[in-house]
């Protein structure tokens, strides 16, 4: 019996309560299908953002000394674009704008290690998608990793304590944490998640992405779904996000065969590609974090 | 001389690494630059990657640890992956084949 059941009408309610989702995230969604899409559409989006700016302007600065073996001093973001590439300038505005998103929503004090493994499945899902025969858009699985677990955030903020307890059970019991929720709330963080997402107005495959990322066997046509699976599963198994509770419980056959992914030797350049991109992305988007909760 | 391999940040990256795997710079379905592997990196070949957006290179280099440092690491790296795959079913043909290439990458 659930001890207190969590709606999806209360999820949409409480997030008058969350600050406003980020709207480079929808521009950046939104130019992928947009063949006519420039550097100067997302720059635009970007001047209005002083801390995405100066991230994109710090990442041009360090590209342009590498380049010419002197210091540079790019001052103007549509220069730092072209400099860098529309493809960088949208990972750094995904990450930079995604995590402040989760470090207000969660009042200044993001749970330690919610970030970091949220930048190694983020992160796991773009490779993925690249490496992947099924077409799907990296940032979109970029996108769809930083935030499945979006409702541990909500549970997080809005239903601390009851939340802390399933973390306990799950614990205690050794079952997985959306076991737990769901004995607790009566819907699990996934759900929770994906709830946000639609509410947000993320396309369906990211939505599907977060809702079933724990589902052993995906159910939905879209194939973010078995991907950000997997990705999470990778973080994992390569121990990635500073996290001592990373366990492998199982990956699905079906779904890595619906992606075409195989694991033999071919795989390790991936591996170190989704390590050293990871370890990277969290010390370039470090967040401040509090170290009383770590999310599963 | 044993060797180790790692993929590094291209700022990390210094004259006189050798690369480990080819590396090929492909934007818009284009190559746009590429090296062999096994190719030392000069100061020129640093500019050339960063001007062509390269980010992360795989580079090999010497190990220098002694064989009791480089069996008591393999230990600990078997021990840790043990442990994070301690509740998978590893009578999984897909499990066991992660679990396998997972160590063999911890091991390179």
């Amino acid at each position: 019996m659930p001890i207190a059941t969590v709606t999806q009408d209360e999820v949409i309610a409480r997030t008058s309560g969350l600050p406003s989702f980020p709207r480079i995230v929808t521009e950046i969604l939104a130019s992928l299908d947009d063949p006519d899409c420039n550097l100067n559409d997302l720059s635009d989006c970007i001047v209005h953002d002083p801390v995405i700016a100066a991230r994109v302007l710090s990442a041009a600065n360090r590209a342009g000394n590498r380049t010419t073996g002197r210091a540079q001093t790019v001052s103007d973001v549509y220069t730092a674009a072209s400099l860098i590439g529309l493809s960088h300038v949208r990972q750094i505005s995904l990450l930079s704008s995604i995590g402040q998103f989760a470090q207000i929503a969660a009042n200044e004090c993001l749970p330690a290690t919610y970030w970091t493994h949220s930048v190694a499945v983020g992160i796991s899902a773009e490779e993925l998608a690249l490496h992947v025969t099924a077409p799907i858009q990296a940032e979109a699985a970029l996108i769809a990793g930083l935030l499945h677990d979006v409702g541990q955030l909500w549970l997080f903020r809005f239903r601390a304590e009851a939340f802390a307890m399933a973390r306990e059970r799950a614990c205690c019991r050794g079952v997985g944490l959306e076991s737990a929720e769901q004995e607790q709330f009566d819907v699990d963080h996934a759900r929770i998640g994906a709830w946000l997402a639609e509410h947000w107005n993320l396309p369906p495959g990211i939505v599907a992405g977060i809702n079933e990322h724990h589902k052993a066997f995906p159910t939905t046509k879209f194939q973010l779904a078995p991907l950000v699976g997997i990705a999470e599963v990778l973080a994992s198994a390569l121990d990635l996000g500073g996290r001592s509770e990373n366990k492998v419980t199982g990956i699905s056959s079906d779904a890595c065969k619906s992606l075409g992914l195989v694991f033999d030797k071919e795989i390790q350049p991936l591996f170190g590609r989704i390590e050293a991109r990871s370890q990277h992305a969290n010390r370039m988007f470090a967040t401040g974090t509090s170290p009383t909760h770590a999310p599963r | 001389m044993r060797s180790r391999t790692q993929y590094i940040p291209l700022n990390e990256a210094e004259a006189g690494m050798t690369l480990a795997a080819p590396l090929n710079v492909i934007q818009n379905r284009q190559t746009r630059f590429s090296l062999p592997a096994g190719h030392v990196l000069t100061a020129d070949n640093l500019r050339q990657m960063a001007a062509n957006r390269a980010e992360f290179i795989f580079i090999v280099e010497p190990d220098s640890r002694c064989d009791e440092d480089i069996a008591l690491d393999t230990a600990l790296v078997a021990r840790r992956v043990m442990e994070i795959f301690s509740h998978a079913d590893l009578s999984d043909p897909t499990a066991m084949a992660l679990f396998d290439q997972i160590l063999a990458y911890r091991n390179a």
